[in-house]
């Protein structure tokens, strides 16, 4: 199995507080991986590191073979932990503004997915629940044409509905094109029969991590094992 | 997890053991048994995904496990069918009871019982049909 994703001694600090630590791990291309660990386990500050947004003080990170770049945001659709769309937008505006700024951004698959999961696009921006702008997001980087997908916490504080509807895009978006996904998250239950490799984050390092289905057959569900972990 | 009916297909699934392996038991008993037609059409890859939360792959694997034992068919276009062939069917029944027949058997080494004392037990077992 190839590698989408290799970090090599990867360490991060935001001055004294230490958020990756020699870290070396890679994430297998092709799949779905989720990224496990409690707050502060350092998963958003791996993610930001792969598109430029934090700086590692030291390591390496490598996409696809290549040493990251801001050119390989392109073919990265990144999902930030809280993000925010243009409140005077509406639906149909910020997916035709996407289509202008994002590569790859295919507009009618947008409109489809919008249709699926129930937003209208007449609706404004800023009068959409969080689960609604939730939604929006995941569109916005389901949407594209693009290697590699990176969602940060994409159920956290939304509506049942609106997870189950992501969990269902994601599972489109698998079957209509082969991609990498990498979901990090700390409620694992939700998504969990999603992931086809497991990497456990603490502290900035490596906990654990294997093929879903082999750490299924050894130890349980990936709920249970996290539960073993950190409790 | 609940139980959810797919097509013909009654699938309960327990996240704490192989999916893959749990979609192609259920699939593989249910053929075996009878449930459902031979001939008969799957759901597609994208239902089942659907229904059961699954990643897409892990039913692929399943379907290509159910091909390769030649229980189904899968054709370009039109999706994946139950074989026609009830000789198929009833040797990997066979197989299958054979499996659970081992399972069995290595319960009761365990328990340290031997085969005669076995067999009478199996003699008195109240067998409901």
């Amino acid at each position: 199995m190839s590698s989408a994703l290799e970090f090599k001694h990867l360490s991060k600090s935001y001055g004294s507080k230490i958020a990756l630590n020699d870290l070396t791990v890679s994430f297998p291309a092709g799949q779905i991986t989720g990224l496990i660990g409690p707050n502060g386990a350092g998963k958003s500050t791996l993610l930001k590191a792969i598109v430029g947004l934090v700086k590692p003080q030291q390591g390496s990170i490598g996409i696809f073979g290549q040493r990251a770049h801001w050119k390989s945001n392109s073919e990265i659709a990144y999902l930030p932990d809280r993000a925010k769309w243009y409140k005077s937008h509406t639906i149909k505006q910020a997916l035709t503004y996407a289509l202008n700024i994002l590569p790859g951004f295919d507009l009618p698959r947008a409109l489809e997915m919008a249709n699926l999961m129930c937003l209208d696009l007449d609706v404004l921006v800023s009068t959409l629940s969080e689960g609604q702008e939730a939604r929006l997001h995941i569109i916005l980087c389901l949407a594209r044409r693009v290697k590699l997908v990176l969602l940060d916490e994409p159920f956290s504080g939304i509506d049942l509905l609106s997870r189950e509807t992501i969990i269902q895009l994601l599972i489109n978006s698998m079957l209509d094109q082969p991609q990498t996904i990498l979901i990090s998250s700390h409620e694992i239950h939700e998504a969990e029969s999603l992931f086809e490799h497991v990497v456990f984050l603490n502290k900035g390092q490596l906990v654990l991590e294997g093929n879903a289905e082999a750490l299924r057959q050894e130890k349980g569900s990936i709920e249970s094992i996290y539960r073993g972990l950190f409790r | 997890m609940d139980s959810i009916q797919v097509g013909n297909f009654k699938f309960q699934l327990d996240l704490s053991k192989p999916l893959y392996e749990q979609v192609l038991q259920h699939i593989r008993q249910a053929i075996a048994r009878g449930d459902v037609l031979l001939g008969t059409k799957l759901p597609s890859v994208r239902d089942l995904a659907q229904q059961l939360k699954l990643n897409p792959n892990t039913v692929m694997r399943a379907y290509q496990e159910l091909d390769r034992d030649h229980l189904t068919e899968t054709r370009r276009g039109q999706g994946t069918f139950i074989t026609s062939d009830s000789e198929t069917v009833e040797q990997v029944k066979k197989a299958l009871a054979r499996e659970a027949v081992i399972a069995f058997v290595s319960s009761m080494k365990n328990l340290g019982i031997n085969r005669s004392t076995t067999e009478s037990l199996l003699k008195e077992v109240t067998w409901h049909e």
